[in-house]
């Protein structure tokens, strides 16, 4: 499409190279051929008229710009063109509304500053509190600097989330006057919208580290924004580690970290002392309330003080933070019902609860941003909204209309402890930065309160000054994958912001090496380098390598897909036992990764029938949003195999070892994942090499657990489960995974002995076999 | 928790920490980052890296959390209910023992009260709200006669004690704050600020009690009175300034037998206070000085009352009061004599020290301090548990 328009204004050679001009990521071998080739076609007739119609005489205003040496105001002249100086098209009548409220964004008055800096500089450190404008704006003005058609290189914004990438983008492509997937678009896991005239995208960081580990130096980008650097989450982190390294070596790429609060002086003295370029954001005060004693049920008073709020206090939104899916969604239907009640009781204003989480469905979570409702007559009580979020609201989503915050001081938080090899999620205390990010929330349109539901010596006792960074808090297996990827050799003297503990580090270096992603040097391994390419842990993606071995890669990619995404199963509160009656209709007796293959073969087996799936799975308790993003994960994971050549093929089911292979096939990759019975008829079970005393998870539907199980994940409440568990024969273990079980690495003990035996048995029964022979 | 408390017994296994592993100096993990040039006890990451300054325990070991499997809310303890009673007598001597002055474990001892009393209402038998209905001026009843005058409020929750943010941000994240923000903010806000930035040199505690004991009001502060979300709040300063009216009184009756120690037992430690006030509030209108005055002159004025009352260490602390009497006459000697008096009534006084010496200033005030609280015959009964 591009070619042709460029060709079809030939005639005038100077509107032509407007053209290529606007046509954007076009590098300059494309200009070329498309100069070579003018020849007028006249199967492409109706595409030259209509860019000829549209672009004749159009002077891209961008042109007569210099790279690197812009002023806002020849920005603003070429936003105020009445065509788009980008496409040559006119612009659209929203255009100009949006154009008008982006001049109005805080981070506006500042564009000459940011430009001046931005010149001055290889990286520069910008901080913006949620609100300013600086996700959306910042890309732009960088755009308009850029110049990208002048380079062929794009702009990279990263996000941490996948709906902000998203909806950002979709956002800005508007802004713009541009189609979402022509000159801006985004790249998240799943998901890739970029075309061939792509010069901005957003994307996931995670999707960056990714695209990173081909293309060391990130060649493709001329400018990288990291957004939300103040979230740390692993890959951001990881990002400012290697973007450290490659702005030394590429003196071209530009570098900016924004972050949303204040921080930044931490920002600023890793990258250098960068400069630091800050626009205000919260315009009005907010008020900060405590409880004089702290409360016995945080839900329960918070609930409470939403009532509290919404019977006495003016009009103006209500923000709640609560920990989990849960207790969100529980304390909605408290709300609700309570509020129901105060209208029909007293003249009450109504009042529309939403809950925000990351795993409700994309259209579910744009309800936030829905109107307060209207008074219910004419003249009566305003009526409001109350969202009961998780820290997603925190920083990364901007609510207009909050008035009113209410803190109960937690959030669940992911915690990994590398000597027992768990990592959990777990409601734990809040820090002081994100107690004032909650806060500042409640600033966004006039004069706020915020009402904590603890003490000011809590807040001043309890909590931790700032938030552990992502990178101290999980698992480094796979990122120790990713960096060996990304051509990092000295991983104790990568400089990251927040280097991990070193046991931590040294527990994913171990995981690595058992699962032979890494030879005993420490280099990566071909089966090492093969797994990075799964953006998976390395046991899955290890399991699902090595699957064609045990004849049933096809199950295992199904296994892998439903255990990537939330659960499948639902299981209502008040419709507990019918739910599980239907669950037992999948079930299989050994294993629960079996009953999950049941469901999904059920799933898609109705689905090919014509059935109605959404209400199949209601029927039958399932979700059919997770069973769908199962089915959607699946479908990339197959592609990723196909390129790699890795076979899919299937046991017959009728083969008696149909499931058995599949038993055995788990064991490649979570052999690490495994425990034995403690006693004869105990329920305790120990998990080997780490010696924890677990229990197996009651939702589990195996009736008759071995004395092994493998399981998929560990699990810390009241009591220490283990979740999603099948069962698997110490045979298999010791012919599996040879080095893990290598039963003189063990210590002496219940383990080891039952080990023994088993080698024991395995030799003698070889041995008879021998001489039958 | 009691023997009647909850069970949750769980069985742990021998080594829950894997400290097997952990010790264990031949694993890969370890080997390997050993070979990179790491030593146990060293951080990973870049040497000699600027942001080092900030690393904290999390980047040596892994984050410890506790496991909370309840609703119970941040600072709640599992126990609160069956607190034993009475323990609030040891509380003062405890605070005594650390040399806290009478009146600041006065007020401590009144807002616990206050707060216990709130919520036991509270529980028993709700709230009552009041609707606002002006001013009674002269006999019309006018919206808002003046400004900045505390206002019975409605709309506003219960339970919360107010601080603004601002505040907030000073005190507890005066570093984190960027320039550009400061700089950002307007003047008068500075000048809050600055206030409550000199408010904040003073220990919490007696900042809290200032607070409770409605004494000290400056604008500010009367304007935070004023978002005060609690009714209950407002009662007390009721009740506060009818017992101070009446403290008053009988003040007056006292005035002619105790005026002249009144105003000549100033202590160093008052008086040092006092010196740094004057110069953190001249800003400050001539009503906030004032009642200031006012409370400082009843402190000295119990505490000479105390003192004369305890025959026991009569000689030593009077000695010692007429040699500071000279160095701080001065600043005493500024204010009118019509103090009040307090029920104090424990019948002894917080000794100061005598040297001007800076250095021992302190020292030497715990020392006299804590000896003090052992010629305390109430303290000593407390310690001792005999009833009087």
């Amino acid at each position: 499409m591009t070619d042709y328009n460029s060709e079809s204004s030939d005639p005038t050679k100077g509107v032509k190279r407007t053209n290529m001009g606007e046509d954007g990521t076009k590098d300059s071998k494309r200009i070329k051929t498309a100069n070579g080739d003018e020849k007028y076609n006249p199967y492409l007739a109706h595409q030259y008229e209509d860019s000829s119609s549209q672009q004749n005489g159009f002077k891209s205003p961008l042109d007569q710009l210099e790279r690197h040496n812009t002023t806002a105001l020849q920005m603003s002249q070429a936003e105020d063109g009445e065509r788009n100086p980008w496409t040559g098209e006119p612009h659209s009548q929203q255009y100009f509304k949006i154009l008008q409220s982006r001049r109005d964004l805080p981070v506006h008055k500042q564009r000459q500053e940011f430009l001046d800096t931005y010149h001055s500089t290889q990286i520069l450190v910008f901080v913006g509190e949620t609100g300013s404008g600086k996700t959306t704006q910042i890309p732009q003005y960088v755009l308009f600097d850029e110049l990208p058609f002048q380079t062929g290189k794009l702009i990279a914004c990263t996000q941490p989330r996948r709906v902000a990438a998203m909806s950002v983008a979709q956002r800005v492509a508007n802004e713009l006057d541009v189609k979402l997937g022509e000159e801006v678009g985004y790249s998240i896991r799943f998901e890739n919208k970029t075309g061939p005239k792509t010069m901005l995208k957003y994307m996931t960081d995670g999707q960056l580290l990714r695209e990173a580990m081909h293309d060391h130096d990130m060649t493709r980008y001329s400018c990288i924004i990291l957004d939300e650097a103040h979230e740390r989450t692993l890959a951001t982190d990881i990002l400012m580690a290697l973007l450290k390294q490659i702005a030394a070596r590429r003196k071209d790429l530009k570098i900016i970290v924004m972050s949303a609060t204040l921080d930044a002086q931490k920002f600023q003295s890793y990258f250098y002392n960068a400069p630091l370029l800050a626009v205000p954001g919260r315009t009005h005060p907010v008020e900060i309330f405590y409880t004089p004693e702290p409360e016995r049920d945080y839900v329960e008073a918070s609930v409470r003080t939403v009532l509290q709020i919404h019977a006495t206090e003016p009009e103006g939104d209500i923000l709640l933070f609560l920990t989990g899916e849960e207790e969100i969604e529980d304390a909605c239907r408290r709300i609700s019902l309570e509020v129901d009640d105060m209208i029909r009781e007293s003249d009450a204003g109504p009042m529309r609860v939403y809950p925000l989480y990351g795993t409700l469905p994309p259209a579910q979570q744009q309800r936030i941003f829905d109107k307060a409702p209207e008074p219910l007559r004419k003249g009566g009580r305003p009526g409001r909204k109350c969202i009961v979020s998780t820290n997603i609201a925190e920083t990364s989503l901007t609510i207009d209309g909050i008035v009113y915050v209410v803190d109960p001081g937690f959030s669940k938080q992911k915690i990994y402890n590398p000597r027992s090899r768990v990592e959990s999620l777990l409601v734990s205390p809040i820090s002081k930065a994100s107690a004032q990010q909650r806060a500042g929330r409640a600033g966004r349109t006039r004069p706020g309160k915020c009402f904590r539901l603890y003490t000011e010596k809590a807040f001043k006792k309890e909590l931790i000054e700032q938030t552990y960074p992502e990178i101290l808090r999980s698992n480094l297996a796979n990122t120790v994958l990713e960096l060996k990827k990304l051509g990092v050799e000295d991983l104790v003297h990568f400089d990251l912001m927040d280097p991990p503990a070193p046991e931590t580090m040294m527990r994913a270096l171990e995981e690595l090496n058992y699962l032979a992603c890494l030879d005993d040097d420490g280099e990566l391994t071909k089966l090492g380098s093969l797994a990075s390419e799964f953006p998976l842990d390395p046991a899955v993606a290890v399991m699902l390598i090595s699957s064609p071995e045990f004849y049933c890669s096809n199950e295992m990619l199904s296994i892998t897909s439903l255990l990537s995404v939330p659960s499948i199963w639902i299981r209502p509160n008040n419709a507990r036992k019918r739910a599980d009656e239907m669950k037992a209709q999948f079930a299989h007796p050994d294993g629960d990764h079996l009953t999950l293959l049941n469901a999904y073969h059920a799933f898609k087996g109705a689905e090919q029938q014509g059935t109605d799936m959404k209400q199949w799975c209601h029927e039958h308790f399932l979700s059919f949003r997770h069973l769908s993003s199962a089915d959607n994960v699946r479908a990339q994971l197959k592609r990723i195999m196909e390129t790699h050549d890795i076979e899919l093929i299937s046991t017959p089911f009728q083969d008696k070892n149909y499931y058995i292979n599949i038993r055995r096939a788990l064991l490649a990759g979570f052999f690490m994942q495994v425990a034995m019975r403690e006693g004869s008829n105990s329920k305790v079970y120990k998990t080997v090499k780490d010696d924890q005393l677990v229990m197996i998870h009651p939702s589990t539907v195996v009736t008759s657990p071995y004395d092994w199980v493998v399981y998929n994940e560990f699990v810390l409440t009241t009591k220490q489960y283990v979740r999603t568990v099948t069962n698997i024969r110490p045979e298999w273990l010791l012919e599996i995974a040879p080095i893990y079980y290598d039963v003189d690495s063990f210590e002496k003990g219940e383990i080891k002995s039952a080990l023994s035996r088993v080698t024991e048995k395995v030799r003698r029964r070889q041995a008879i076999k021998g001489s039958g022979h | 928790m009691g023997l009647a408390g909850a069970k949750n017994k769980r069985k742990v296994g021998i080594d829950p920490n894997n400290t097997k592993w952990s010790r264990n100096t031949e694993s890969f993990g370890q080997k390997m980052l050993r070979a990179k040039g790491w030593e146990p006890g060293q951080y990973l990451g870049a040497k000699d890296a600027p942001h080092a300054s900030s690393y904290t325990e999390a980047n040596v070991s892994h984050i410890r959390v506790t496991l909370k499997d309840d609703n119970m809310g941040l600072g709640a303890k599992r126990n609160n209910g069956d607190e034993c009673t009475g323990l609030d007598a040891f509380q003062t001597l405890l605070g005594r023992l650390n040399g806290k002055t009478e009146d600041i474990l006065e007020s401590e001892r009144k807002a616990r009260e206050d707060t216990k009393l709130g919520l036991y209402v509270e529980r028993k038998m709700g709230t009552i709200r009041f609707v606002k209905g002006g001013w009674l001026v002269g006999d019309t009843i006018k919206d808002a006669p003046v400004e900045k005058e505390k206002q019975p409020t409605r709309n506003l929750i219960e339970e919360f004690v107010t601080k603004n943010l601002e505040d907030k941000e000073i005190s507890e994240a005066a570093e984190k704050k960027s320039k550009k923000r400061k700089a950002d903010e307007e003047d008068d806000k500075d000048d809050e600020k600055a206030r409550k930035k000199e408010k904040k040199d003073k220990k919490e505690k007696k900042r809290r009690s200032d607070t409770e004991a409605g004494t000290e009001s400056d604008d500010s502060r009367s304007k935070r009175k004023e978002k005060k979300s609690k009714k209950r709040k407002s009662d007390n300063d009721d009740d506060d300034s009818t017992s101070s009216s009446k403290r008053r009184k009988d003040k007056s009756a006292e005035t002619g037998e105790s005026g002249s120690t009144d105003t000549s037992t100033p202590e160093v430690k008052l008086s040092k206070k006092e010196r740094k006030e004057k110069k953190a509030q001249d800003k400050k209108e001539k009503k906030a000085q004032d009642k200031k005055e006012k409370k400082e002159r009843k402190e000295r004025r119990r505490k000479a009352r105390a003192s004369s009352g305890s025959e026991a260490e009569a000689g030593d602390s009077t000695s010692r009061e007429k040699k500071r009497r000279k160095a701080s006459d001065d600043s005493a000697g500024e204010e009118p004599a019509s103090g009040t008096s307090t029920p104090g009534g424990s019948g002894y006084s917080t000794p100061a020290a005598v040297t001007t010496s800076s250095r021992f200033l302190s020292r030497q005030r715990f020392i006299a301090q804590k000896r003090m609280a052992f010629t305390d015959t109430v303290a000593l009964n407390q310690i001792f548990m005999i009833k009087s």
